[in-house]
């Protein structure tokens, strides 16, 4: 919705310029996720479309994409900034990796370090991760969709 | 193509800044900051990498959580001594919120705090903080210092020491407790040197503004997420027990000088007054003996030794007399504490 508000913006700003739209779009939403007792039953985790929330929130981002083009789209690869204010938790994506300096290097948590204030190096959390990424090896083909999505919660 | 990828960019940028501006404190992001994602996307077609793709931006405004905290520094009960007034108990309070708050004080009677059951109530406890060069300060300044009714704009993550005045009545006895309760509301900041309405939690559902969450602890006197916090400190009374003891010693007479001398007139003879404070009580603080002196006596001048020992030794000279209306001896002694012993003693001669 979003997006097609900024395409139409885009085409009164510049309407000789209507040529090849991008052909793969992407759709940004964000769930928090809520546990709901159950009477005799263990609690459900749900997901609750919610504009805010309190610091200690659990924040769902996901991210929907489709090739909308006429051709595959090929090295496809998904970048998502860690927004200040959250603190990265996970990802349920196999294909996520993750940066803990800042964008530059990224590859699977468990085997990220990061430099201690005493200038030792020790193993990365969660918390240290400040860019998520999501690479798929296959091409997108035309009309192709999928989502990724991870997990954090507000500082 | 390139202006809407131009656009993209720019609303990105927008939310990137607004992002950095968003300061977090022990309790969380301050409330009100806007959390936006988005993603951007490289792929290439036929093997030519297309212009980067952003995804719009998901937005979600960080709530106000309210948490409070206080303890009572040094975790001790304030020894009083009946009949003292301004007696100090000690709290500490913190705004643990993710945003500035008023905070309204208020001090009860409660139950003892540490040892002890609380037996009887201060008189008039009033609530009274530090300021200027005493601001931060964890002990009563009574020259820097106001009367407070609550914590005017108290920001997220700050500090204040309060302290609960109150006076003891004179009939208490040792080991007696007043127990002191205070309590921190959360109040809406805005205005300074004005205390705002109680804060309010948000019922109902969520909207997409600023709501607001208690997220409290308990306190002492207090209910779990009911915006107030409260903690208690309490007042042990510990009185000095004191003993006043008055000897008399023949120091020397006309005519058997030093030694043995006799109860004769022109004698000297040395009065010592020691005042004894029973273990287990409180420090006796500067106890001034006044002592009439006997007729047919004249006091020699000058004579006057006080802080002694309980045996009637050392001590420095001080002390005062005054021959009119009736000649009498006083003085001042230093602190006695509990189980110690301190005099005064002075010379006469036999008319």
């Amino acid at each position: 919705m979003m997006f097609r508000v900024l395409a139409t913006l885009a085409l009164i700003a510049s309407p000789v310029v209507a040529a090849v739209a991008n052909s793969v779009a992407v759709v940004s939403d964000m769930f928090v996720e809520k546990t709901v007792a159950q009477p005799g039953a263990k609690p459900k985790v749900v997901l609750v479309k919610q504009k805010s929330g309190p610091p200690g929130t659990t924040l769902v981002f996901t991210h929907s994409y489709r090739n909308g083009g006429k051709a595959p789209a090929a090295n496809f690869a998904m970048t998502n900034p860690i927004p200040s204010g959250v603190d990265y938790v996970g990802s349920d994506d196999a294909i996520a990796v993750v940066s803990v300096d800042g964008g530059k290097l990224f590859g699977p948590l468990a085997v990220a370090k990061v430099r201690a204030a005493d200038g030792t190096l020790r193993a990365a959390r969660p918390e240290d991760v400040t860019h998520v990424r999501w690479t798929l090896k296959a091409p997108i083909p035309v009309g192709g969709t999928g989502k990724f999505s991870f997990k954090g919660v507000v500082k | 193509m390139t202006n809407k990828i131009k656009l993209l960019g720019v609303s990105s940028t927008i939310a990137i800044a607004a992002l950095s501006a968003a300061p977090a404190f022990a309790a969380g992001t301050a409330a009100g900051s806007t959390i936006s994602n988005t993603a951007t996307v490289a792929y290439s077609v036929g093997g030519t990498p297309q212009t980067g793709v952003s995804s719009n931006a998901a937005v979600f405004t960080v709530d106000r959580k309210i948490t409070l905290t206080m303890t009572e520094p040094g975790n001790a009960t304030t020894q009083v001594a009946p009949g003292s007034n301004n007696q100090v108990t000690t709290f500490f309070v913190t705004n643990t919120s993710n945003a500035p708050l008023d905070l309204g004080l208020s001090v009860a009677q409660s139950a003892a705090a540490h040892a002890g059951t609380d037996n009887f109530d201060v008189v008039t406890p009033t609530i009274w903080i530090n300021t200027g060069p005493s601001v931060a300060s964890a002990t009563y300044d009574p020259a820097n210092s106001v009367q407070v009714a609550y914590l005017d704009e108290i920001a997220a993550d700050a500090s204040r020491y309060v302290f609960v005045l109150a006076n003891v009545p004179a009939g208490q006895v040792n080991n007696d407790v007043s127990g002191v309760a205070l309590t921190a509301q959360a109040r809406e900041p805005g205005v300074a040197a004005t205390q705002g309405a109680v804060v309010a939690q948000t019922v109902g559902a969520n909207t997409a503004g600023v709501d607001t969450v208690f997220a409290d602890a308990a306190g002492a006197t207090d209910a779990v997420t009911d915006g107030r916090i409260s903690a208690r400190d309490d007042y042990t009374v510990l009185a000095a027990t004191l003993t006043v003891t008055k000897s008399s010693l023949i120091i020397s007479d006309p005519i058997n000088l030093l030694v043995n001398p006799k109860m004769i007139p022109g004698a000297t003879v040395e009065y010592c007054i020691v005042v004894a404070n029973a273990a287990g009580g409180g420090t006796a603080q500067a106890p001034a003996i006044s002592d009439l002196v006997p007729t047919q006596t004249t006091y020699v001048p000058s004579s006057i030794v006080i802080n002694g020992t309980g045996t009637c030794t050392g001590g420095a000279a001080g002390g005062s007399f005054t021959p009119t209306p009736a000649p009498t001896v006083t003085g001042t002694l230093n602190d006695v504490a509990a189980g110690a012993s301190s005099s005064l003693r002075f010379r006469v001669t036999i008319n």
